[in-house]
């Protein structure tokens, strides 16, 4: 009787203590459990998967797989893959759900494009079906085109717009431990192994508070006033920049 | 309640030898671990302090984190060298708004000299976008200029217009000096808390006359260009180490890593970092050793209030009387149970107050040995939540662990504590 006392006293302190490690231990990698939290809402009835049209780059090369929404059933992210928004916004993806959160309206990553650009401008007056794979005219238009894409316009109708949008986090500047500047991208990996998304597909974000616990490709939603910095034509295009008034962690929106 | 709390102060002072012991466990194992958690979150502050509005680190090809690690932080060598007219080519980049060239490798009596120029000074930030500024002098104006570090300067005694030699590689005990061109020191920098202040820094034109007569690793014997006389060379440097880079528009930041990492327009293979992923990563790098330093620290502490509850029980035996008469004047099982938590709850606040102390004493006495030596910069402060949660914890386990010999003496019998046993 009294052993067992024992070894279920100093089990229980270890346990405890073993506890208390793991949480502070955790709550820098707090995104992480935030991270896997979409995965039931993904596989929640009603929630169409193909919809999604990830913006620019994969609207590029029509007729190749188009990567779907973070439909990843284990909770991790593959590269590629863009967040899942409210269903209203996946159904129709270049219409913003137009739902409000605390005064910010929550769009899709296309709303930041141009209405009126067309990805496929460069490809006018060519007739693609008649060129062979190796005619230097297809690589001439292809260099071309990837030049267009990169240079891609931004909306300058958002200016001033009070928008949410989901995203993952780039780290710029940090204050001590927490982060006070980064760039937001529509899609996990989008720095590193993939071409990089266009200039209207970034958002310059600083933060009004500096955000604890965020660490580069943790996945956030952010609510602020967008802007557009305008910039001479010379260095390409312009690009947004957004005064955070809220970071949070990534959560699946509900299906409301 | 009042007089509960009364009893076992008494209680415990009358064994106070076995419970003050107890509690320099503990007070010992908070220390430890309060410590680990407060180096580990001063050193992520320091390093992310150290710089500041860099939109990418370009260097010859490495690993990101080691390029930043001797680029930004001054830890490790250089592996490689990119061209000067990379650099240059960089500089005329449509998207760059500036660029800061330097070139490492050599040093001054342990500290790592860093050849630059005016930009350098005008444009580096750290801390939350501080501009460097300068305590006494000017930047560098002529070949042998040299401006300190505010902890070069402190440690090393100097002051404007000394005369200081450099050493040929890193280390404290160089032998090969370049002692035929020596410096003169024409500025001291303020104090910024970051790598900057153990930096010596020189012109880049100074680094390359001071390897104008180096061939082949070494100075050629019966060659000997005398300082006066390097202004004849041409001093353009021929590679730097890396380049810091700001750009006009932070959101054209990957276009233009793209571009240095596809190779357009450079005659070499470059890479460029984003300062702050690479920080990431090193973090992500860096935490599962800091996690087992956790662990082990929280092993410490579960050592520690193991030892209490040993303790405690242990005194069970020795209080069998105490706590029999204790029932006999009327105190109720529930009575005996609360004094028995009340004691083990107070040594364990007590042990964590006085780890605290403990934390706070060190941190005082040595934190200024500690800053000099490794360049973390403690400070005695009150503890962060992320401390706090982890002193909770502790708290909340030795009572849960106190407990466990209160709960036995709560099932002892009053008989049991009266019958002398044979």
């Amino acid at each position: 009787m009294k052993t067992l006392y024992w070894i279920g006293g100093i089990a229980a302190a270890g346990l405890l203590v073993g506890s208390g490690v793991r949480l502070l231990a955790h709550s820098d990698a707090q995104a992480a459990p935030a991270a896997a939290a979409p995965a039931p809402h993904a596989a929640a009835p009603g929630a169409p998967l193909a919809g999604a049209v990830p913006a620019v780059t994969a609207r590029a090369d029509a007729g190749s797989t188009v990567p779907g929404v973070a439909a990843a059933t284990n909770g991790q992210y593959q590269v590629g893959d863009q967040l899942k928004q409210s269903p209203a916004v996946t159904d129709k993806p270049y219409q913003a759900s137009g739902k409000m959160v605390n005064g910010y309206q929550e769009i899709a990553w296309e709303a930041l494009i141009p209405k009126d650009w067309d990805p496929m401008a460069p490809f006018k007056g060519l007739k693609l079906d008649q060129l062979t794979d190796d005619d230097p005219r297809a690589d001439a238009a292809l260099w071309k085109a990837k030049k267009y894409w990169k240079d891609a316009p931004v909306d300058a109708s958002m200016e001033g717009k009070p928008v949410r949008l989901p995203g993952f986090v780039v780290s710029l500047d940090r204050e001590g431990e927490a982060l006070k500047e980064f760039l937001l991208v529509p899609y996990f990996g989008a720095c590193i192994h993939v071409p990089p998304p266009p200039a209207n597909q970034i958002i310059h974000v600083r933060s009004a508070k500096a955000v604890k616990n965020v660490r580069t490709m943790d996945a956030v939603w952010i609510s602020g006033v967008l802007k557009v910095e305008r910039s001479d034509s010379s260095m390409g295009a312009s690009s947004y920049s957004m005064k955070a008034v809220s970071v949070e962690p990534y959560t699946a929106p509900d299906n409301g | 309640m009042k007089i509960l709390l009364r009893l076992a102060a008494r209680s415990a002072w009358n064994r106070r030898f076995t419970l003050g012991l107890m509690l320099v466990a503990i007070a010992l194992s908070t220390t430890m671990l309060l410590g680990i958690e407060r180096v580990r979150h001063e050193v992520r502050a320091g390093f992310s302090q150290s710089v500041s509005g860099t939109d990418l680190v370009v260097g010859a090809r490495t690993s990101p984190i080691q390029l930043m690690l001797y680029a930004i932080f001054r830890i490790g060598g250089a592996t490689n060298n990119m061209g000067w007219d990379s650099a240059q080519a960089l500089a005329r980049n449509p998207a760059v708004a500036w660029t800061i060239p330097i070139s490492l490798g050599d040093s001054h009596r342990g500290f790592p000299v860093l050849a630059t120029n005016g930009d350098y000074f005008t444009h580096f930030r750290y801390g939350s976008n501080q501009p460097l500024r300068l305590a006494q002098g000017h930047p560098m104006a002529g070949v042998f200029d040299a401006v300190l570090g505010a902890d070069v300067a402190d440690k090393l005694h100097y002051r404007l217009g000394d005369i200081i030699i450099l050493s040929h590689g890193m280390g404290g005990m160089s032998l090969t000096q370049h002692a035929d061109k020596p410096f003169r020191v024409v500025g001291i920098l303020a104090r910024t808390g970051t790598p900057v202040d153990r930096t010596v820094h020189i012109g880049l034109d100074g680094m390359q006359a001071i390897h104008l007569d180096w061939e082949g690793g070494a100075p050629l014997p019966g060659v000997h260009i005398p300082a006066e006389f390097v202004k004849k060379f041409n001093l353009t440097p021929t590679s730097i180490t890396a380049v810091l880079v700001g750009l006009k528009s932070r959101a054209r930041v990957f276009a233009l890593q793209r571009e240095i990492a596809d190779g357009q327009g450079y005659k070499e293979p470059l890479m460029a970092v984003l300062p702050g992923v690479a920080l990431d990563q090193l973090w992500d790098v860096v935490g599962i050793g800091e996690n087992a330093l956790l662990v082990v620290s929280g092993m410490v502490v579960v050592v520690g209030l193991a030892g209490l509850v040993a303790a405690i029980l242990a005194s069970l035996g020795e209080r069998r009387r105490e706590l029999a008469i204790l029932r006999s004047v009327g105190a109720r099982p529930l009575d005996v149970l609360l004094l028995l938590c009340i004691e083990g709850l107070g040594v364990m606040l007590a042990g964590v107050a006085s780890g605290l102390l403990l934390l706070s004493l060190l941190v005082w006495t040595l934190g200024p040995l500690l800053a000099e030596q490794f360049g973390i910069a403690l400070q005695p402060a009150w503890p962060a939540a992320g401390e706090l949660q982890l002193l909770l914890w502790t708290i909340l386990a030795g009572l849960v662990a106190s407990l466990l010999p209160a709960l036995r003496a709560y099932r002892l019998s009053l008989s049991d504590g009266l019958t002398p046993r044979i």
